[in-house]
């Protein structure tokens, strides 16, 4: 069965989840799926593709605290990228962007796990 | 000098999504796209700063100026606690049960405590006073601000001062062809006094007070009396040391005092 949201690894170390359409309760076991998938991997950082999220609710904001949670605990960064300005403007108020931080792109996002590496 | 950024005040009622109301105007043909609205943008709240102009119900609890604080922000161990009760025999949709939920939200709590509703009801960007008794002596002053709201959910998210930095979603859906109704927490106790009053029992009388609101939620909707289903998860055990400064914003103090001077209700 293809897992809702893929995990690719575009170098060692660093894998990126492509999460994709509404971030709403019914997300909640394929976001952990995922990340099962991602740690496995034993990456220092974890990426979140957010160019495809169409929706985000309340409950989703608080799964991706839970996903965050779970990475400081297994001692991972998480950053973010492919955010619209409506979603930035979410980040911001929940206060997730003090823990969370964002690019505007892949590459970006990358580049900065190569210079803090 | 006020610390506050500009637009980043609190306004009643103002959404992330809200538009002005006016005459449409024609868009010339070069106007390109039209920027794509998400379909959420109405149901959350725009950002802010510090709460701003603040209702006098909110500033007596010392609500003004106060940052919100969400479950990262907190001190003590990241938990979940989800409370669920079934409404057999309640013939209502998940929108109707949380429209009444809105409408009533102070009446289904138990006694002791009293929720003040904003003028304009519980929607996003809104801010609501709030008191729990605590024991027969204390009570607890404080608020929450309506962070998000659709027509089956609404979650709040507490100011500093609060006990807990926490956000806390009420929600209906229907579950095997049973309505249900659900209140579900994430929560840090918001710094070291209030992390022990969390072990000593304040997470207790946190259990009592919201199953005790979801009975007599079903109980007004006319369900069939059945049990609320709590479940519990330490998300994260570590404790956010560098939070311990979140002290010098206990509400402890200040809502004793509001206690003694101001009657309950």
């Amino acid at each position: 069965m293809t897992p809702r949201y893929p995990v690719r690894i575009p170098r060692a170390r660093v894998v990126v989840l492509d999460l994709a359409g509404d971030l709403r309760a019914e997300a909640r076991e394929d976001l952990e799926a995922a990340y099962d998938e991602a740690a496995s991997r034993e990456p220092q950082t974890v990426v979140l593709n957010l160019s495809d999220v169409g929706y985000i609710d309340s409950t989703g904001i608080a799964l991706l605290v839970g996903l965050l949670a779970r990475a400081r605990r297994d001692g991972r960064d998480v950053t973010a990228y492919g955010l619209s300005a409506h979603y930035r403007q979410i980040f911001t108020i929940t206060r997730l962007s003090e823990f969370i931080t964002i690019y505007d792109d892949e590459p970006s996002a990358l580049g900065h796990v190569t210079a803090s590496a | 000098m006020s610390d506050r950024l500009p637009g980043e005040e609190y306004r009643a009622g103002r959404s992330s999504g809200e538009r002005t109301d006016g005459p449409e105007l024609p868009l010339p043909d070069d106007a390109g796209p039209i920027p794509r609205v998400p379909r959420d943008a109405s149901y959350w709240a725009a950002p802010v700063q510090r709460l701003g102009a603040v209702s006098d119900a909110a500033r007596s609890r010392g609500l003004e100026g106060k940052r919100l604080m969400g479950p990262q922000q907190g001190f003590g161990q990241l938990w979940q606690r989800n409370y669920r009760v079934p409404l057999p025999g309640v013939d209502l949709s998940a929108a109707q049960v949380v429209g009444e939920w809105k409408a009533r939200f102070g009446e289904f709590w138990p006694s002791g405590g009293s929720f003040h509703a904003p003028l304009a009801g519980i929607a996003p960007g809104e801010l609501a006073a709030l008191d729990v008794g605590v024991g027969q002596l204390v009570l607890l002053s404080t608020g929450v601000f309506v962070l998000y709201a659709d027509e089956t959910s609404f979650t709040f998210m507490t100011p500093q001062g609060h006990m807990f930095t926490a956000w806390i979603t009420f929600a209906a859906e229907e579950d095997g062809g049973t309505r249900t109704a659900e209140v579900s927490m994430l929560l840090r106790a918001a710094d070291p006094v209030a992390e022990v009053a969390y072990l000593l029992g304040a997470a207790r009388m946190e259990d009592r007070f919201w199953i005790a609101t979801l009975t007599n939620l079903a109980a007004a909707l006319g369900a069939e009396r059945r049990p609320v289903v709590t479940r519990i998860t330490c998300v994260d055990r570590r404790r956010q040391w560098r939070r311990w400064t979140n002290l010098r914003h206990n509400g402890g103090p200040r809502t004793l005092i509001h206690g003694f001077r101001a009657p309950r209700g």
